[in-house]
Parts: C-alpha cells; sequence; structure tokens
C-alpha cells in the first residue's frame, strides 16, 4: 500500500487512480502513526456546478444516435409484447406452453423474476441509506428507477395469467354487488397484492420525494418557459429553503425507515405463494429469507449492467467509479454464496427428514429431466459470483458484466427450477408429465425486456440519472467548492 | 481528541474485577447446586444443562459473528466494541470443555436417537441413524469447537499484535479471515443448531433452523454488548468514549435483529402452520398446548411486541437507562425461547419445571460471564493503534 505525505483526495481523476483500498496518509495517525481515509465517491476533481451540467446533460440535448438505437431495440421488444397480448387475448391461455400437471409456467417464472429484479433498488435506497453507505449515492437514482420499471413488468403477468384479466379488480376486497362474495383471505395469492401495490406504491413515492430537489434543479436550469413549468410542476415549487430541506430529510427518513420492511414483505410473500402449500420442494421453511436473498442478488446483478451501460454510454464514470463497482461485486458475492448457502441446506434437509418425497424431489432437481436447467442455476448463481473473491476480478467492469448477466440468467432458471421440477413429478407418477416453453412464453419474456428497457431509456431521457443533491453531499466541499471560502462567506444576491 | 491515545488509557476499571468475582460466587453456586442436584436425577440435570450450554455458547457465537462482521464492514461501531466482542467470543473453549459432559455422558438422556431401545422400534430413526448418531455427533461437536476456537485465536491475536505496534497499518488479514470465516461460521451453526436443538424432536426438521439459531445468537449478543457498554459508560476511561450516538447504532442494529428474529420465526410457524402435515406439525402442537401456549404467547409479546414498539423510539435507544433493560429483557427472552423450543421435548410435550432449570442457568452463566469479564480485563478497552479509531472517535464529535 503507498503511504502518501500530501493527500491525493483532490486529484483522483479517473478509475485508474482508484485503488479501492484507503489512502494512506504518513504519521497523521493518532499515535504518530498513518492515518487512511476512504477514496473520494467522485473523481475528476467536480466541482459541484459540474455536477448539475453532468447529469442534467443527458436530459437537456437532443438524443444521442446511441440512445435512438437503444430505444429503437427496446421499443421492438415493447411491440413483441403487445403483440403477445393481443394474440393471447385473441386465442386464449392455450398458446401457452402450460399444461396438466404444470399449471404454473413460464408467467409465474416471470413475475418472481422481476418481483426480484425489483429489489435492490429498494435496497440501496432505504437500507444502505440507514447504514450510512454514502456509496448509494451515485446509484440509488437509477436503482430506484429500475425497481418501479421491474414492478410494473412483473405486475403484468400474474393478471394475464387469470385467463380473464378484465376481471382482475376482483382480487381486490371490497364491498360488493356479487353477494357476500370476497377474496380468500387465507391464500397468499391475496397477500400478493397487498404486498406488491404497497411495495409499488411506497418505491414510487420514495423516489419521487428524491427527485423534488433534482427536478429543482433541472427547473432551474431550463432555458424554455415550458420545459420550466413542466419541471417547476414536477418539483411542487420547490425553493429550496432550509425549511424545505428540513421537511424533506425528515420525510426522506421515515420512508426510508417504511420501505425497508418492504425489501422482505415482498418476496417473503412471494415465497408463500409456493411455501405455504404441501408441494415437495415448495414446502419449505428456509423459502421467505431465501426468496428475499436471491431477490436482492438479482436485483444489484441488474443494477450492475445497467451501471454498465450508464458507465459507458452516459460518460458517468465520474460518478459511478469502479469503488461503486466493486461494492456492487462485494453484495453480489455474499448474496451469491448465501443463495448457496440456501440450495445446500435444502439438499441436507432432503436427506436429514428420512422423507421418500422430499428425497426424491430434489434428486429430481438435480438429476431428473431437468438436471440442466439446475446446473445452470447452481452454476451461475453458487459458483460464478465467488469469482469476486478476487480484487482483480471485482475491478474488472467486463468480468462484472459478463457475470452480473449470468447471474440473472441463473436467476431465471432458479425460479423456473423451483416452478417447473416441483410440478412435473408429484406424488402419483400416473399424473406425471413434462414442461416446455412454446414460441409465445419466449415472446413474453422478451417483450417484458423490451417494456423494461423502453421505459429506463425514457428515464435516463428525462429525469437526472444520477441524485444530484445527495451526489453534492458525499462532496468534499474544500474540492467541490467553485468560490473561494472568502468569497463564498460574502453576501451572494444584490 | 488531540492527545496521544496509549493502550494505559484505556484499561479496564476496576468494578469489571468485581463484577467478575461476583460472577464467579454466582456461578459456583448455581453449579454447586445443579450438580448436587444431579445425583437425584441425573437425566433432569442434562436436560436443564442443555439448555444452559446452548444459550451461553449462543451468545459466545453471536459475538464471534458481530466480530467477523465488523472486520468486513468497518464502521465506527465496530470499533468501539471490538474488545466486548473478542473478549466474549475468547469463553468459546471455556464451551467446549462444558460441551464435553453432553457429548460423553449426557447422549442417551437427551436424544431419543441416542437411545438404542428407542431406535429399534422406530423405522425412521433407523433411516436417520448415517447423521443422527453418538459418534457423529461427539465428532462434528469437536470439529465445530475446533474451527470456532480458532477463527477467535486468530482474531484476538492479531488484534493483540496491534496493541504493541503503535503507527502500524491496517492489518488485512483481518478481513482474509472474516470473509471466508463468516461463510464456515454459518454452516457450522446451522449444523450446531441441529445437532444440538432441533435433533431433540428427531422427527421434525425445518431448513430455516439455522438461520433462527444465527439470529436469536446475534439478538443474545447485541443485547450482552448493550450491557456491558452501559455499565463501562459509568466510569473512567469508557465515560468520555461511548456516547448517545454509539448506543443508538446499536440500538438500532439491536431493533433490526428483534424484528429479523420475528421475521424468521414467523415465517416458520406459519408454512408449517398452513400445510399442517402430519410431520412438521406436532413440533407446534406440543408448544401450543397448555402452559407452553402461554410462554409461546409471552415470547410474542416479550421478544417482539414489547421490545419493538419500545426501540422505535430514537430517545429510548439513546438513553442506557431505557435501553439496558430491554436489552436485559431480551436476554431472558431468548432464554425463555431456547428453553420453550427444547424443554417440551423432554417430556412428550408435558409440561414439567424443575429447579435445576434455572440453577444450571444461573450456573453455567456466572462462569461464562466470569470468564468473558476476565478476558475483558486482559486487554485495553479500545483497540488504540487501529489506524480507523481517529476518523471514528473524530466523526461522532469528540474533539
Amino acid at each position: 500500500m503507498t503511504r502518501h505525505n500530501v493527500s491525493p483526495y483532490a486529484t483522483v481523476m479517473d478509475d485508474s487512480q482508484l485503488t479501492g483500498r484507503p489512502i494512506v496518509l504518513a504519521g497523521a495517525g493518532p499515535y504518530g502513526g498513518d492515518l487512511e481515509i476512504d477514496e473520494p465517491l467522485v473523481t475528476g476533481g467536480k466541482k459541484w456546478t459540474d455536477v448539475d451540467r453532468d447529469i442534467c446533460m443527458h436530459a437537456e440535448q437532443f438524443p444521442t444516435k446511441k440512445w435512438w438505437i437503444a430505444f429503437s431495440v427496446a421499443l421492438t421488444g415493447l411491440g413483441v409484447l403487445v403483440f403477445a397480448l393481443i394474440t393471447l387475448f385473441y386465442s386464449g391461455m392455450g398458446i401457452l406452453g402450460v399444461n396438466h400437471p404444470v399449471g404454473w409456467g413460464s408467467f409465474i417464472i416471470n413475475f418472481v423474476f422481476w418481483i426480484g429484479i425489483g429489489h435492490a433498488g429498494t435496497l440501496i435506497s432505504a437500507v444502505l441509506f440507514l447504514f450510512r453507505q454514502q456509496w448509494r449515492t451515485g446509484i440509488n437514482r437509477a436503482a430506484e428507477a429500475m425497481t418501479l420499471f421491474a414492478v410494473a413488468c412483473a405486475g403484468i403477468f400474474p393478471v394475464i395469467h387469470l385467463g380473464r384479466p378484465w376481471f382482475a379488480y376482483w382480487l381486490v376486497p371490497y364491498p360488493n354487488a356479487r353477494g357476500p362474495l370476497w377474496v380468500n383471505f387465507n391464500s397468499p395469492l391475496a397477500w400478493d397484492i397487498f404486498a406488491i401495490s404497497t411495495y409499488g406504491l411506497v418505491s414510487l413515492v420514495f423516489w419521487y420525494i428524491g427527485l423534488l430537489p433534482d427536478l429543482a434543479t433541472m427547473r432551474d436550469r431550463a432555458t424554455h418557459p415550458w420545459r420550466k413549468a413542466i419541471y417547476n410542476a414536477m418539483s411542487f415549487g420547490w425553493n429550496g429553503s432550509s425549511r424545505a430541506w428540513r421537511h424533506y430529510e425528515s420525510a426522506y427518513m421515515v420512508l426510508a425507515a417504511l420501505a425497508t420492511p418492504l425489501v422482505f414483505s415482498v418476496h417473503t410473500i412471494v415465497s408463500f405463494d409456493f411455501a405455504t402449500s404441501v408441494m415437495p420442494g415448495w414446502h419449505t421453511t428456509i423459502f421467505p429469507p431465501y426468496f428475499v436473498i436471491g431477490a436482492i442478488f438479482s436485483g444489484f446483478a441488474m443494477v450492475i449492467t445497467l451501471m454498465t451501460f450508464m458507465r459507458g454510454y452516459f460518460g458517468m464514470k465520474n460518478y459511478i467509479t469502479l469503488n461503486h463497482m466493486e461494492s456492487m461485486a462485494k453484495i453480489l458475492m455474499l448474496t451469491g454464496m448465501l443463495v448457496g448457502f440456501a440450495y445446500s441446506t435444502e439438499f441436507f434437509m432432503a436427506w436429514y427428514s428420512g422423507s421418500e418425497w422430499e428425497g426424491f424431489v430434489f434428486k429430481n432437481r438435480a438429476f431428473g429431466p431437468y438436471g440442466w436447467a439446475y446446473a445452470i442455476m447452481f452454476t451461475c448463481n453458487a459458483i460464478i459470483p465467488q469469482v469476486f473473491w478476487f480484487k482483480s476480478m471485482r475491478r474488472n467492469t467486463l468480468v462484472l458484466f459478463i457475470v452480473s448477466i449470468l447471474v440473472n440468467v441463473g436467476m431465471w432458471f432458479e425460479r423456473y427450477v423451483i416452478v417447473v421440477t416441483s410440478l412435473h413429478r408429484d406424488f402419483l407418477p400416473s399424473s406425471w408429465g413434462m414442461y416446455a416453453l412454446t414460441a409465445w412464453d419466449y415472446a413474453f419474456l422478451i417483450g417484458s425486456f423490451g417494456l423494461f428497457f423502453t421505459l429506463f431509456l425514457l428515464f435516463v431521457r428525462f429525469l437526472p440519472v444520477v441524485a444530484i443533491s445527495e451526489v453534492k453531499g458525499v462532496m468534499d466541499p474544500k474540492v467541490a467548492r467553485s468560490i473561494p471560502p472568502r468569497a463564498s462567506a460574502a453576501p451572494q444576491e444584490a | 481528541m488531540s492527545e496521544r491515545l496509549t493502550t494505559a488509557s484505556f484499561e479496564a476499571p476496576a468494578g469489571v474485577d468485581n463484577a467478575r468475582s461476583r460472577a464467579m460466587v454466582v456461578g459456583a453456586i448455581g453449579l454447586i447446586a445443579t450438580i448436587a442436584g444431579a445425583f437425584g436425577s441425573s437425566t433432569q440435570f442434562f436436560q436443564s444443562y442443555l439448555v444452559a450450554f446452548v444459550y451461553w455458547t449462543g451468545v459466545a457465537l453471536g459475538c464471534l459473528g458481530l466480530l467477523m462482521v465488523q472486520h468486513l464492514s468497518g464502521g465506527a461501531w465496530g470499533l468501539m466494541i471490538r474488545r466486548i466482542l473478542e473478549a466474549s467470543a475468547k469463553t468459546i473453549p471455556l464451551m467446549f470443555v462444558l460441551f464435553l459432559p453432553i457429548a460423553f455422558a449426557g447422549l442417551p438422556a437427551l436424544y431419543e436417537w441416542a437411545r438404542p431401545d428407542v431406535v429399534a422400534g422406530d423405522a425412521m430413526l433407523q433411516r436417520k441413524a448415517p447423521y443422527l448418531n453418538a459418534t457423529g455427533f461427539i465428532a462434528r461437536g469437536i470439529g465445530y469447537f475446533a474451527i470456532w476456537s480458532l477463527m477467535t485465536y486468530l482474531l484476538t491475536k492479531w488484534s493483540q499484535d496491534q496493541d504493541g505496534r503503535p503507527g502500524a497499518p491496517y492489518d488485512k488479514r483481518f478481513g482474509k479471515v472474516s470473509g471466508p470465516g463468516l461463510v464456515v461460521f454459518g454452516l457450522t451453526c446451522t449444523f450446531a443448531a441441529v445437532d444440538w436443538v432441533m435433533s431433540l424432536a428427531p422427527h421434525w426438521f425445518s431448513t430455516i433452523f439455522g438461520f433462527l439459531f444465527i439470529g436469536g445468537a446475534g439478538l443474545a449478543a447485541l443485547a450482552l454488548v448493550i450491557t456491558t457498554m452501559a455499565q463501562l459508560s459509568k466510569t473512567s476511561p469508557m465515560s468520555g468514549v461511548f456516547e448517545q450516538k454509539h448506543f443508538h447504532d446499536l440500538g438500532k442494529l439491536m431493533f433490526a435483529f428483534v424484528m429479523l428474529y420475528a421475521y424468521f420465526s414467523f415465517s416458520q410457524f406459519l408454512i408449517i402452520w398452513s400445510a399442517n402435515l402430519p410431520e412438521e406439525l406436532p413440533w407446534y402442537l406440543t408448544r401450543l398446548t397448555g402452559p407452553w401456549k402461554v410462554i409461546a404467547l409471552l415470547l410474542v409479546f416479550g421478544h417482539f411486541v414489547l421490545p419493538f414498539s419500545l426501540l422505535l423510539s430514537a430517545d429510548v435507544k439513546q438513553n442506557t437507562k431505557t435501553v439496558v433493560p430491554i436489552a436485559l429483557l431480551l436476554m431472558v427472552m431468548r432464554a425463555v425461547d431456547l428453553y420453550w423450543q427444547m424443554a417440551p421435548q423432554y417430556h412428550h410435550g408435558a409440561f414439567h419445571f424443575h429447579w435445576m432449570d434455572v440453577t444450571a442457568f444461573v450456573g453455567v452463566g456466572g462462569l461464562w460471564v466470569a470468564a468473558y469479564l476476565h478476558f475483558l480485563k486482559g486487554r485495553p478497552l479500545l483497540p488504540v493503534n487501529d489506524p480507523y479509531l481517529r476518523e471514528a472517535l473524530a466523526s461522532h464529535g469528540s474533539h
């Protein structure tokens, strides 16, 4: 580790000068020894004024060619979804691969997959906020947006899986004219409605409250009167007074505290969809924490994927540095390990239980006809992220990108394994069967990605993609101040 | 913090010694009474003793886990309590000594699977014999303690080395052991929970049980840390160091563990209750009938509702006068919880309370606390040569 006599804090220009290790200042420590301080979260010697420009720029200029290309690809995907939906409504559920005995197919898989991805946003914004992890400031805005879009994608699937989606509102308990007809409150499927709508709503409010000061910044920078008026309305007339800030800070804190239990509740209830049944392979008490961890795992993988694009195509490398990527890689490794731990616990308990059914299901999972899916799942989730034990791998953006994609492949297959293998061979061998995806199943999967990326690209086009006010808060004033201290102390306005 | 920090400035106050002597006396009385009781009923002795053993081992393990977590996470809260965690973890070899009577004399009294006559008439136990057998139990137990002792030894030794090397840079070995260490810790604790607690009901199984055990251990450990900090903060040298903010941070962590434990516990209950399967449900049916049901409700209230409601307030978490009683309540509730998990199995579900349940707990506890305070006394109360300490103290405004 290099020891410095003069702090290089202010002169870190880009990723190549970041080490991911503390800066060691010779002889500045408490006992005449060294003092270690963390590396800056924003590189490039940025001033506070630079932050506004760097981040708002993407919403203020005509989109680049790269954006248009990406947007047309995403829009094509969305078109696939719309086409598939129309076909589904016209022809019915028969176009899908679901059959007897596998009555839950790719729709449930996609639903759990997207809900899982939606977890990292709230985790980053709420849990890391409460833990005072300052590196979250660079990525929280985009991660929260990702959450909302992922929840939107997830929400489609249970509704269209109903078969008659125009009756979807029957899922909501309300006094109705259909006699004393209520939803089945004993069913976790009814709890899902509460859990997911609460989660979506709180995430939206939390994200929007965080946006307010930044929307005001965009308003202040806007030159066109319409643009100014729109951003002004969106920022609720934010005036930046200390009173506004005080209310903002306490609201943000309260919402963070409220959102934290939601990180756990949503996927817990999704896991109850499976675990409260009596199916071997579904009914197991580890499911709630295991689903939550898996969700955080896949969510962080998706954040890494998106941040790679943000760094590459939007020039955000000074705000989303290699150190940010490394922190996420560590979380990915940890959660990957916990997921592997859960897989192993399930296997051990299936053996330990002495139960014939439990034992069969797990043998069938790993070595039966869907053994290939289990192999993909286990390799991608439990083994591959372990490359991040090595610092050089955590700081290699190509490796990060590839692993992040593989993790989400693995997590999709995890849900595939859970849904399909338990159903296709149950207690009665005469009712065994197989399940295969049809072209329409693939169309819905691809289409949901289309929807997700369309929404995300619109977000980067119109809103500040990094939390401007929060990033300013973690910059060292000694570096970021653009006006010399003495001058700034004097009255600014006439 | 303009003055230089030295190891001498953070020596434990004399009060620690006095407390240690008192704990020793209490522990000795408890143990003597329990051993005397063993002549009356050796079965009851082991049944009471196992609960006490699992509880106090859990406290030490919780501290070992937190010690590794704080080495990885960094942050001021970890530096402030590192020495407390180290002292607690160092009791693990003592718990190994206390494990030996269970391993070599107590198994038939405690576990159905260790009684050949029961196994002979139970096809399921025969099927499970490859895991549930005396040799395996003892070998695994020795393995767990060997691993935990090794991790404790390395982490505390390097921490001691740091005391002798002012101005040394950050020791990277802490992180290198703690990372893989936590993986091994999670696995060993899970298997220990299966062996020691879950196999009391040898037909029953629950995959979340390892999480439950680790969560409970972490909760008890945090309650211990907060109680210790509050005592230390009354006198020099720590009176100027432990501030409201530290109690607030640790109070939040304890609050999180209260919720986490309730979450694990409720998940297990709901999943088993709603599936209503004959191989799982009896575990809860036993624990939800007669006096056990009263205890179960007491746990819902005392282990979750009450501490949860109180700890919501920042003032309650910051003030030692309020946070310490909650921490003590949680330590007691953790014991009641373990008793509720373990004891119903001893008498086929019938409620049976014996005075040795208390004396064994106090006896093992007194001995454990004495050892803990002994180790706490042996080192300065802060790792003064840790390069992050100055930043940690400064960030909390103690200039």
